[in-house]
């Protein structure tokens, strides 16, 4: 049944939806849809745009360039994500009580999320230095000559591919404070009842997160791997900018995010890089709709 | 040997002390309900048997066994919450065999044990279902069940009562009372409604302000109530208290400012004017189904009569007051304890 409204309050509603409606238009959907339409041109930003139907498409699929961006940014979803979570879940369910310093604790859990991106990544520069940044300095300590305690040689953070892989994803394991909070707000907001009874029944630490904690909060941890699943392709873009430049070499750090950016905005092939943004949208679909479905079968199980 | 025994237990709420030296026994088997006000610290005094929250001062004594430092899951008790506390990701089942599951018994003897006492609250139907498709009746005997798998040395029941319906609670209150008689364990039944815990308890402790009141049979605590907290917290509506110099007191009193004369509403009648005592002013009367109960002023003081309802005063009649001195209580008015008549 629709509830009558006044004449007057219509035309109020449509004005204050207004400025949202305008810039959601004006600002996100215009554009989407023209790189849509720009992924089947070659358009390099001074020309007009020429239509090339699938050629964009067919360029990406030979590009080894690209395709190292997919997998790169394939693998730090697959690592990053899943790690974050599991993280800021730990964290929350470690800081929910109040006891000393609890606030202090969560400040730092929290703090590094509130830093610029672009001042955090200056200094993971300098903490990842090779021969005087920290993280070495602390790895070195035993061992002599410029090796770890264990004789090995420390990890060149910054020009090895493999080394460089982690240290993307280590970075992004420390800004996890606004998920961090919904977590420890998600947890604080569960039955104490529960917990004492379990208690009452003498379950251990393990069976009581195993057993209540982690199906209770399961609804939101599926929440948010999903939105850090789509988020991902981003979160890895200004550290591949700022920290390795997209590199060592052979492009060991170009994620789509950077290879979309350098293709529209330094080799001008706008063109190319909105078929790209295309196939990074497919591929979200893609991972949000099989999560979707694994979560919706998990609740099915749990009857949530 | 007791099943329960508190000595001189103190317990606090932050920097409040909500508990003063409490002692309290309760036979092995029997069922005694704690009754009081909110805020007398009645569920505080179950969650420290329970271990939930620690006693500051004192022992807690459970089947002979000092459980004072043990932990909850140590003391083999069990509770039943009001909330009922049940894991809504769970079927029925596995919130019942949640205990013996986390506790490392086999698969086969928690599905036995879980059928057992499902069967015994009434609950063998529902074992597949989860709480969201129960009723508040039914999700309050899974509660019970969960709490009778154990086969615990105390049952500690935290008003399970209070979430049902009028009509669901006495169903309940009896099937509570004849599984209690059934499985014969000692339980500890909190609740704030007097009319339960007359029903119910074999003794009741009668708490206010973290202190014991009086302890006594249901019969005890209605014939002579220790104190007037007592006298007007038991007995709905509550009993008549009136200073000692006033116009209502019985024959052959002096005028006594240090006592406090009671009785109940059903000792009071209106209708005699022979041998009245005084005479009052109806200023309110509340009928509820057959009873009504007559609101009088009498002086300065007010009176309650309890009578059929078809032969209830009207609002503004004056009446004549007779009371059935043979049923009065006598309390001083300083200590406000009981003192013989």
């Amino acid at each position: 049944m629709r509830i009558d409204r006044a004449p007057g309050e219509r035309r109020q509603l449509a004005l204050m939806l207004a400025p949202y409606l305008i810039g959601l238009g004006g600002l996100v959907l215009v554009p989407a849809v023209i790189t849509l339409v720009l992924a089947f041109t070659d358009y390099d930003l001074i020309r007009p745009p020429q239509w090339i139907g699938l050629g964009n498409l067919a360029g990406l699929a030979e590009d080894p360039i690209f395709r190292t961006a997919l997998t790169n940014s394939l693998v730090f979803a697959a690592v990053a994500v899943p790690a974050r979570l599991v993280i800021a879940l730990l964290l929350a369910v470690l800081l929910h009580r109040r006891t000393t310093f609890v606030g202090t604790a969560r400040t730092v859990a929290a703090a590094p999320y509130a830093m610029p991106e672009i001042a955090y990544g200056l200094l993971w520069l300098w903490l990842f230095n090779p021969i005087y940044g920290p993280i070495n300095q602390l790895l070195q300590i035993g061992g002599k000559d410029g090796l770890t305690a264990l004789r090995r040689i420390p990890p060149q953070w910054l020009t090895d591919p493999t080394h460089a892989r982690m240290a993307i994803i280590v970075m992004s394991l420390f800004t996890i404070g606004e998920t961090f909070l919904i977590l420890l707000a998600v947890r604080r907001a569960l039955p104490p009842q529960v917990y004492e009874l379990a208690a009452i029944e003498d379950a251990m630490s393990w069976d009581v997160f195993r057993r209540i904690t982690l199906p209770l909060m399961a609804p939101v941890l599926g929440l948010l791997l999903l939105r850090d699943t789509i988020a991902s392709f981003q979160t890895s873009f200004v550290p591949a900018l700022v920290v390795t430049e997209g590199g060592p070499p052979p492009y060991a750090t170009t994620y789509l995010s950077l290879f979309v950016y350098r293709n529209a905005f330094e080799y001008l092939r706008y063109g190319y890089a909105a078929a790209a943004t295309l196939v990074m949208l497919a591929l979200t679909l893609v991972a949000v709709a099989v999560q979707w479905r694994l979560i919706r079968r998990a609740q099915r199980l749990y009857g949530l | 040997m007791e099943g329960l025994q508190l000595r001189q237990v103190c317990a606090s709420r932050g920097h409040r002390e909500v508990l003063h030296g409490l002692d309290l026994a309760v036979a092995r088997g029997e069922l005694l309900v704690v009754l009081g006000p909110s805020g007398a610290g009645k569920s505080t005094l179950l969650r420290v048997v329970a271990g939930l929250e620690p006693a500051t001062a004192g022992a807690v004594v459970i089947a002979g066994r000092d459980v004072t430092r043990l932990r909850p899951g140590r003391r083999n008790v069990s509770m039943v919450f009001q909330s009922h506390a049940l894991f809504p990701h769970m079927t029925v089942a596995e919130n019942i065999g949640f205990g013996p599951f986390v506790r490392g018994e086999s698969r086969h003897e928690v599905r036995e044990r879980v059928a057992r006492a499902a069967i015994a609250v009434g609950c063998g139907l529902l074992l597949d279902r989860r709480p969201d498709q129960l009723s508040g009746g039914e999700r309050q005997r899974v509660a019970l069940a969960r709490a009778l798998v154990r086969e615990p040395d105390v049952f500690l029941l935290d008003e399970p009562l209070s979430n049902l319906d009028a009509e669901l609670r006495a169903e309940t209150r009896g099937e509570l009372k004849a599984l209690h008689e059934r499985v014969g364990t000692t339980m500890v039944h909190v609740t704030h409604d007097q009319v339960e815990a007359l029903i119910l308890g074999d003794r009741i402790a009668v708490m206010r302000a973290g202190r014991l009141e009086q302890t006594g049979t249901p019969q005890e605590i209605w014939q002579s109530p220790a104190t007037t907290f007592v006298a007007r917290f038991v007995g709905s509506p509550a009993m008549n208290l009136l200073p000692g110099e006033g116009p209502l007191r019985p024959p052959g009193m002096a005028a006594d400012p240090e006592r406090v004369v009671g009785f109940r509403p059903d000792a009071v009648r209106l209708s005699d004017p022979a041998g009245a005592d005084c005479t009052g002013t109806v200023y309110r009367v509340d009928v509820i189904g057959e009873d009504a109960h007559a609101y009088l002023r009498i002086g300065g003081d007010t009176v309650v009569a309890r009578m059929p309802t078809t032969t209830r005063p009207a609002v503004g009649d004056t009446v004549a007051v007779a009371v059935r001195w043979d049923d009065a209580h006598f309390f001083d008015a300083r200590t406000e304890r009981r003192i013989a008549a």
